[in-house]
């Protein structure tokens, strides 16, 4: 059973403001508790399978120019640098 | 001019000269005009389309090569870019975003003559089933305004099943295309993982979804998918399908082929109609000489779980490069500290992307990533296992698509877990990269039933088949609007 005061701080950690509790950490308690249900599946001993490609099926590790300067399309662009928040000390 | 013709249809005439792409298209936009308001299935509207139908016809009346849709008007899905057009994902998030790129379905498309009539409504990032989630404002289904028309992709189907285009694209990382396929009478397809390119298509959760169409015959859904499907070098989990004809042998028929029915779809939470109209499916499938017998996955009962904490997971992920600074809206930086400042752009995502992403933080986190994470990718390691096992004795796999009849607007918004249990049919098939395709076939009451078949790996072109038999068994009224 997961706890509400767990939800509240991955949200801080995820930056994301909760304070309309009941939209939030109620709906999302709700939705954890109902993966619960992976606890009866019965999978313990299940090896996890990942679909693997090969190197030689890759394509070339090469610089491929793109058509056109995508770093004008950020908000943020000035020219020769991208402006961002501060950083706290 | 008659709108409510199919894809192959459109085509015919348009070669026979009966009629032309620039008076085809004019029409259409004039029906989005008209209806859109009620129905809600665009965005955004192309106002250059009826120009670009005009130069399909220069070209056709000059004897040029034309391309294989000849000005096809198609609807796509607010998640995949189009070059120099809003891509919005029903986001306040990307309200303003303008793509600088085509998606590889869009460059092939291009490179057939389609047009691009408009970016189709959606769940806010593809999150959701009923086009409820979109930021700005739900989708209606065109057989009953008061009832959601399914999600994620909403919109496709919606403008396809009105008549506000010929077909659609949209993405399928759940149920997303078959879901609302099947509540607006429609047909929707989900390929095997990896036949079509997802370059340029907004990525929610890569291990599992897939870009779709959404038709109005099975045949125009192998048609879109000859143009669609193949290698990708932008896409490494591409798969080379050796330029297979999907509408090459549609008409071969099932007789003979061993169909599975899913006992677990058909359990607890089926609608008495969905469950009548499935017997009906079986029935006539028999009737073309299928031999149909009950088969067990026992994993499907933990699928849905397993799917909603993958998902999430990847979404956590995927959406932690919205921090407006790469992608975003209009928003100063001046003033803020940077993770003040992240906050208060994330203050732009829906309720349910903000659950979801927490969701995706909490599921994969230190402590928790055993109990809930890893569990449900050995869930789907081992229904994948039992999916492989069971074709080996059957051809095809049978289910509705969706347990329950369309529902009304608002009332399941307020229930994720309600929500959830109608994703139950349509999962199982992202979860194993099967592919999978939603077949109009009943009404019930006004409200349209989809029936599920489901192939192994890469038998896209039996799967098309079987669907194709299926649909010809029934006959269904027309979208009453």
């Amino acid at each position: 059973m997961v706890t509400s005061e767990e939800i509240e701080r991955i949200s801080k950690l995820m930056k994301i403001d909760v304070h309309d509790h009941r939209e939030y950490v109620d709906k999302v308690h709700s939705m954890i508790d109902f993966f619960d249900v992976l606890d009866s599946a019965g999978v313990g001993l299940e090896e996890i399978s990942m679909q693997e490609i090969s190197i030689s099926d890759l394509r070339k590790d090469e610089h491929i120019a793109f058509d056109g300067k995508l770093i004008e399309k950020l908000n943020h662009y000035k020219g020769t640098y991208v402006r961002a928040p501060k950083m706290s000390s | 001019m008659n709108l409510k013709i199919s894809a192959l249809e459109y085509i015919q005439e348009v070669q026979n000269g009966n009629i032309s792409a620039e008076d085809f298209v004019a029409k259409t936009l004039e029906r989005i005009q008209s209806i859109d308001e009620k129905l809600h299935a665009f965005l955004s509207v192309n106002d250059k389309a009826v120009e670009q139908a005009r130069q399909i016809d220069k070209k056709i009346k000059s004897g040029d090569k034309v391309g294989a849709c000849f000005g096809m008007p198609i609807s796509i899905k607010d998640n995949m870019c189009i070059k120099d057009n809003k891509t919005t994902c029903a986001s306040k998030m990307l309200e303003d975003f303008v793509a600088p790129y085509d998606a590889t379905v869009i460059s092939k498309l291009k490179q057939q003559d389609a047009i691009f009539v408009g970016k189709a409504n959606m769940d806010e990032f593809a999150m959701g089933l009923t086009t409820e989630f979109s930021a700005f404002g739900p989708s209606s289904n065109p057989w009953n305004t008061d009832y959601v028309p399914g999600g994620s992709s909403g919109g496709s189907a919606v403008s396809v099943s009105a008549f506000e285009c010929v077909a659609s694209l949209g993405s399928d990382t759940g149920g997303s295309v078959r879901n609302p396929a099947s509540f607006c009478s429609v047909v929707g397809y989900k390929p095997t993982y990896g036949l079509i390119s997802r370059y340029g298509l907004i990525s929610y959760a890569n291990s599992i979804e897939q870009i779709g169409p959404l038709t109005r015959t099975v045949k125009d859904t192998a048609f879109m998918l000859n143009l669609i499907s193949g290698l990708d070098p932008n896409d490494n989990t591409t798969i080379n399908n050796q330029d297979q004809d999907y509408l090459l042998g549609i008409d071969s028929g099932i007789e003979g082929k061993k169909i599975g029915i899913i006992k677990e779809m058909l359990g607890d939470g089926i609608s008495a109609e969905v469950g009548s109209a499935t017997k009906d499916a079986i029935s006539k499938m028999e009737g073309l000489g299928a031999i149909c017998e009950e088969v067990s996955l026992d994993m499907v009962k933990y699928s849905v779980a397993a799917y909603y904490t993958i998902t999430a997971t990847e979404a956590g992920s995927n959406l932690a490069r919205y921090d407006n600074l790469r992608y975003g809206y209009d928003f100063s930086v001046e003033g803020y500290e940077f993770n003040s400042y992240i906050s208060k752009a994330r203050q732009m995502f829906g309720p349910e992307v903000k659950r979801r992403m927490i969701i995706g933080g909490f599921v994969p986190s230190a402590g928790q990533a055993g109990r809930y994470f890893l569990k449900a990718l050995k869930v789907k390691s081992k229904l994948t296992r039992e999916i492989s096992e069971t074709f080996k004795k059957f051809d095809l796999l049978i289910a509705p698509t969706v347990p329950v009849l369309p529902f009304k607007k608002g009332e399941k918004i307020d229930d994720p877990v309600a929500l959830f249990q109608v994703d139950i049919n349509t999962v199982t098939a992202n979860l194993t990269g099967r592919p999978a395709i939603s077949v109009p076939f009943a009404m019930s009451n006004g409200l349209p039933i989809g029936m599920q078949l489901i192939a192994d790996s890469n038998q896209d072109k039996l799967l098309l088949q079987a669907a194709h038999a299926l649909e010809q068994t029934v006959t269904l009224p027309e979208v009453p609007i």
